[in-house]
């Protein structure tokens, strides 16, 4: 139990390391997101090359509407994420009322499952594709998710589950971004339901985690 | 309190600037305020007054080491209360778990705990000494710092530069080191018995 005198004592001690430690300033965390952001993407990308290769038919692939379909609800979920993100570094943050950005890329997501004529199995080619697809969206995912929850405990997130979550969120989609690259599985439904898994589970993850790290 | 929204901000772009006196007058106008919020709420909670200066010191350092994340371009007042209420929440749920742990407390420990002790007082003073000098240098210098010079656990963290709950940590292990060389000191002194 401490003094008045001791808080003022405190007081003079702070102000000391202000006027000590200047011209220290990070880069607005802004811009800091978006280049960990950036990174996390091209990081996953990398992997997902890593892991299953370069296919002869990637030309193909990145030509065709599925990839694009994949491509747009994946990067418009991670905007998403990424306001949310953002919002969350700050201590007066209301992720809720941002919750709203997340709706553009749901809405492709969801398009894409209620038009889906391909008549493709939503298990996917063989039965064992979707376990793969998670599997794989959450493994290239957790570079990122380290990365942007390092980021955040340089901010001030003052409801670190959410935050975490948030953080998981935008790491899923962009590892379900890069993971388009390698999916042959060019289903509507299938992409509806299996990515969304893959990212709920990366924002799990980040939720569970955001609750220790991103204490203080 | 709308215009400690003007002036408050306004010192807090002179600390920015490495003003620190203003931002050193800020500090002490907010922690003028937080002990009325503060003792005013640990009142209302049933919890121990004697924390309130704990209780500011936290929310100050928690201000200061996240001061960066105030943007200039928002309000100065919500973020501030953003941080308040954040390092109230953490605790006031640490004192009501503490408090609790307290109540458990059987009368019979009551007793022990506050008879006046048997042993000389001098002795006890030398061997906390010796055994202070024994624990390694970090270790010493915690224990020190908390114990015996009274210092807060904040002041103590900030003194040697590390976190709250490094300093934390280190005093639960130069305690466990205590108990276990008095523990060892007593068994000489009863034979096994204690």
């Amino acid at each position: 139990m401490s003094s008045v005198k001791e808080t003022d004592r405190l007081i003079r001690d702070l102000a000391h390391e202000l006027a000590t430690r200047r011209g220290r300033t990070a880069p607005p965390l802004l811009r800091r997101l978006l280049f960990v952001a950036a990174q996390s993407l091209a990081i996953a990308i990398a992997l997902v090359f890593l892991l299953y290769g370069v296919s002869p038919e990637l030309m193909v692939t990145v030509r065709s509407a599925p990839f694009h379909h994949k491509s747009a609800c994946t990067l418009a979920l991670a905007c998403g994420g990424f306001f949310l993100v953002r919002e969350a570094a700050r201590p007066e943050g209301k992720m809720e009322r941002l919750l709203v950005a997340l709706l553009p890329g749901l809405a492709l997501l969801a398009l894409g499952g209620a038009t889906d004529a391909s008549g493709l199995r939503t298990l996917g080619l063989s039965g064992v594709a979707f376990p793969n697809c998670i599997g794989s969206i959450v493994l290239v995912s957790l570079p990122a998710l380290a990365m942007i929850v390092g980021t955040l405990r340089t901010g001030a997130p003052t409801r670190p589950i959410m935050a975490g979550a948030a953080a998981g969120l935008l790491a899923g989609a962009l590892g379900a971004a890069a993971y388009g690259f390698a999916c042959k599985q060019d289903g509507g439904l299938y992409v509806a339901i299996w990515y969304s898994a893959g990212m709920l589970i990366v924002a799990g993850l980040g939720a569970l985690w955001g609750r220790r790290a991103l204490a203080w | 309190m709308e215009n400690h929204e003007q002036t408050w901000a306004e010192a807090m772009r002179a600390g920015r600037r490495g003003d620190a006196a203003a931002y050193e007058d800020m500090l002490g106008e907010i922690a003028n305020v937080l002990r009325r919020l503060v003792r005013r709420r640990l009142a209302r909670l049933g919890l121990d007054i004697h924390e309130t200066e704990d209780l500011v010191q936290e929310v100050l350092i928690g201000l200061h080491t996240k001061r960066h994340t105030w943007d200039e371009g928002r309000p100065f007042l919500p973020w501030l209360h953003a941080i308040v209420r954040h390092k109230l929440i953490d605790a006031v749920r640490r004192l009501s778990r503490a408090a609790r742990r307290r109540r458990d407390i059987t009368p019979d420990q009551w007793a022990m705990l506050s008879e006046v002790p048997a042993e000389d007082f001098d002795r006890a003073l030398v061997n906390l000494d010796r055994h202070v000098n024994g624990l390694p240098f970090g270790q010493r210098e915690v224990v020190r710092a908390l114990a015996i010079e009274g210092a807060s656990v904040r002041a103590t963290a900030l003194k040697l530069q590390t976190s709250e709950g490094a300093v934390r940590v280190t005093l639960h292990r130069a305690l466990q080191r205590l108990t276990t060389a008095a523990n060892l000191e007593l068994s000489k002194l009863f034979g096994d018995k204690a």
